[in-house]
């Protein structure tokens, strides 16, 4: 990762609160900052309810920003807006999403719905022009044109996220928010729709922020990959670097706990086992979110809340461990 | 080892307004005392059917027991009445299952959940079961039982529900515990605490578990036999080593390759084109065969028979024939993450 290269996306201390009663925030995303870079696909990974959904969401501003900042190619996305400007953004930036089977209207034929965002940005000048683009579109994602005029429930998971991709596709955007698009299609399937995935990247340039919680998946398709705890993110680095030299506690346990489908791997490992469940976001641990949990928790992980900063090049983590001045402070 | 659980050739339907559904199309599996068999294979491939079956779970109708044996120590329990059944589930024969958040009733408390099983099946009083219901508490792994007896489902996060659900299901020492899908819904550092305390337990109890999921990882942690199950067939059955290692069906290669390494970086997956079949009009000859790349005539033709391919190791596979060309399974199935 060199500095030359664009960025595409900067998300800049990105906070997302919900209020859930009178007195309690749900701090979903706090303090969030990282970037993409053109042509990447980084891959943000968590356990439920750290926040990765959230933030994707927040970037496409399907929610509002409590705070922070989102750039992209060097403007904000959020802040007042006229119709004209959102439109700009939403042309650049689409999302598939998880469930293939709800996020498809089912009074809408495949065709409606691809072309609703070829309507709404006044892409085609005719109906036949219409037609064409949609059926341009769904041989791109493996379909074909005899599937144009049909409905959502006739199709399976697969290729109704089939349909969601083209959807996405039909604005020629530059970026796209895939959350967990594979999560409720069976293995077969969801190799297919990650090699989907990958050609159109490679045809199209596309970018992607690809959110899931199947780290094998996510490092597959990752160029780097960010780690989430509880609204945080705690570590962020390139696919290969995090999975060999995992540095945040928390990123070693999640590894550790992914069974390997291999037996002779599996009956040899030792595993890192958490004691415990996520701490509730409303009322998180003083400090680094993690401690309760965490195997190393030290007193200064109470009081102080660690660091994002660049431990090896690249490769960013959010813990007291890797703290210079923590660590000379031990020394002494 | 002895057999505790005989299936022989069962076959399950249900009647749609479609038409009949055959979901399981001539299953045979046994398991042994003690040991873990892992069903695998995809959504609508009849695992969790068999399961189902197994307990006499299936509704009826719609559901119906075409033919087959359910032999438990010998007692075929497709012949039981749904009265003799009751004294089989939940002493003798156990469930878990997959959604902790809906297999649980809101308005009991967990203690009294897991005493209901205690009660009627070793007829204890309350005190009784209240100190067992402790004890199992304090065996899956949750801080301070006497006081969370006393709670309901809503209060508990959905890994400890998990594990009062196992506390139910352990309750009665039951011989044969079925776990289906018992991690799906839960976070992966979740699941790795669920798995290791049914190992655990297992250890301690020599309990006999069929465990159902899709996720082969959990397979090669768990499993010391495996059954591919795929559009209502077993196709491939053998220990977890001959599974992982020397697969013969063409469905087991595609299932592994489809599965990315974490290890090794390749650089395409190897997907499975095409969907299952439909089983309201299942194919005539192997079920896989319009989407196996190996596919001859006879394939589509004709079902194919088991192969022993060593005393634990059937495929059903025509490749195996004879008169077959010899085909070598594609390197992409280079198991889970050995060679980095």
């Amino acid at each position: 990762m060199t500095a030359m290269e664009d960025k595409l996306l900067e998300v800049r201390n990105l906070k997302r609160y919900f209020k859930v009663s009178h007195n309690d925030v749900l701090k979903a995303v706090d303090d969030v900052s990282f970037d993409i870079y053109k042509g990447e696909t980084l891959g943000l990974v968590g356990e439920s309810g750290c926040g990765k959904s959230t933030t994707g969401r927040t970037i496409i501003r399907l929610y509002d920003a409590t705070d922070g900042k989102v750039l992209f190619n060097g403007e904000d996305v959020h802040g007042k807006k006229s119709k004209k400007e959102l439109k700009k953004f939403n042309r650049k930036m689409q999302m598939i999403f998880q469930d293939p089977y709800a996020s498809l209207n089912p009074r809408m034929t495949v065709k409606d719905i691809i072309a609703e965002g070829i309507d709404i940005h006044d892409l085609a000048k005719s109906n036949k022009e219409r037609n064409e683009k949609v059926y341009r579109l769904l041989e791109t994602v493996g379909l074909n044109k005899e599937h144009a005029n049909r409905y959502p429930h006739e199709f399976s998971g697969g290729q109704r996220q089939r349909i969601g991709i083209a959807r996405a596709l039909a604005v020629d955007p530059e970026f796209i928010i895939a959350d967990e698009p594979i999560s409720a299609l069976d293995v077969s399937i969801q190799a297919q729709v990650v090699n989907l995935l990958q050609e159109l990247q490679e045809k199209r340039g596309l970018t992607y922020l690809f959110i899931a919680h199947d780290l094998s998946m996510v490092k597959h398709i990752s160029d780097r990959v960010g780690v989430m705890y509880l609204g945080h993110m705690v570590e962020l680095a390139k696919s290969d670097e995090l999975y060999d030299h995992a540095l945040h506690p928390y990123t070693q346990a999640l590894l550790s706990a992914i069974p390997v489908a291999d037996p002779e791997i599996e009956r040899s490992r030792e595993r890192i086992i958490l004691k415990g469940d996520v701490p509730s976001p409303i009322n998180p641990p003083s400090g680094c979110r993690f401690r309760t949990r965490c195997p190393h928790a030290m007193d200064i992980c109470a009081q102080v809340a660690p660091k994002w900063q660049e431990a090896r090049e690249g490769h960013w983590v959010a813990c007291h461990l890797y703290d210079d001045e923590y660590k000379s402070g031990l020394n002494k | 080892m002895e057999n505790i659980l005989e299936i022989k050739d069962l076959k399950i339907s249900f009647d749609t307004f479609s038409g009949e559904v055959q979901a399981v199309r001539g299953v045979n599996l046994t398991l042994k005392k003690g040991e873990t068999l892992a069903i695998v294979g995809e959504s609508g491939s009849g695992k969790s059917v068999t399961s189902k079956a197994v307990m006499k779970l299936i509704p009826q109708p719609p559901g119906k027991y075409k033919s087959g044996e359910i032999l438990f120590e010998g007692k075929d329990l497709i012949k039981y009445s749904e009265r003799d059944m009751h004294k089989i589930r939940g002493s003798e024969i156990s469930m878990i299952f997959q959604d902790p958040m809906t297999a649980l009733n809101p308005t009991m408390t967990i203690g009294a959940q897991i005493a209901e099983g205690l009660r009627k099946h070793q007829k204890m009083n309350k005190q009784e079961a209240n100190e067992r219901v402790v004890k199992l508490l304090d065996l899956v792994g949750i801080p301070n039982p006497e006081a969370r007896l006393k709670q309901y489902p809503h209060q508990f996060s959905g890994g400890m529900r998990q594990r009062v659900v196992i506390a139910i299901a352990l309750a009665c020492n039951p011989k044969i515990l079925i776990a289906d899908e018992p991690t799906t819904a839960l976070d992966v550092t979740i699941q790795a605490q669920i798995l290791e305390l049914m190992k655990d337990l297992q250890d301690k109890m020599s309990t006999s578990i069929i465990l159902i999921t899709h996720d082969l990882g959990v397979v090669a942690n768990m499993a010391q036999r495996v059954a591919v199950m795929y559009g209502g067939r077993i196709v491939e059955t053998g220990s977890v080593d001959e599974i992982f290692y020397k697969p013969k069906h063409p469905y087991t290669w595609g299932l592994l390759s489809s599965m990315p390494k974490l290890h090794n970086n390749s650089e395409k997956l190897l997907a499975i084109p095409g969907t299952p079949p439909d089983l309201s009009n299942p194919p005539k000859g192997c079920p896989f065969a319009p989407r196996c790349p190996y596919a001859m005539k006879a394939c589509v033709d004709m079902m194919p028979d088991y192969t022993n391919l060593s005393d634990t190791h059937q495929t059903a596979c025509w490749l195996l024939d004879d008169r077959a060309p010899k085909v070598e399974p594609p390197e992409t199935i280079g198991v889970g993450g050995t060679k980095s």
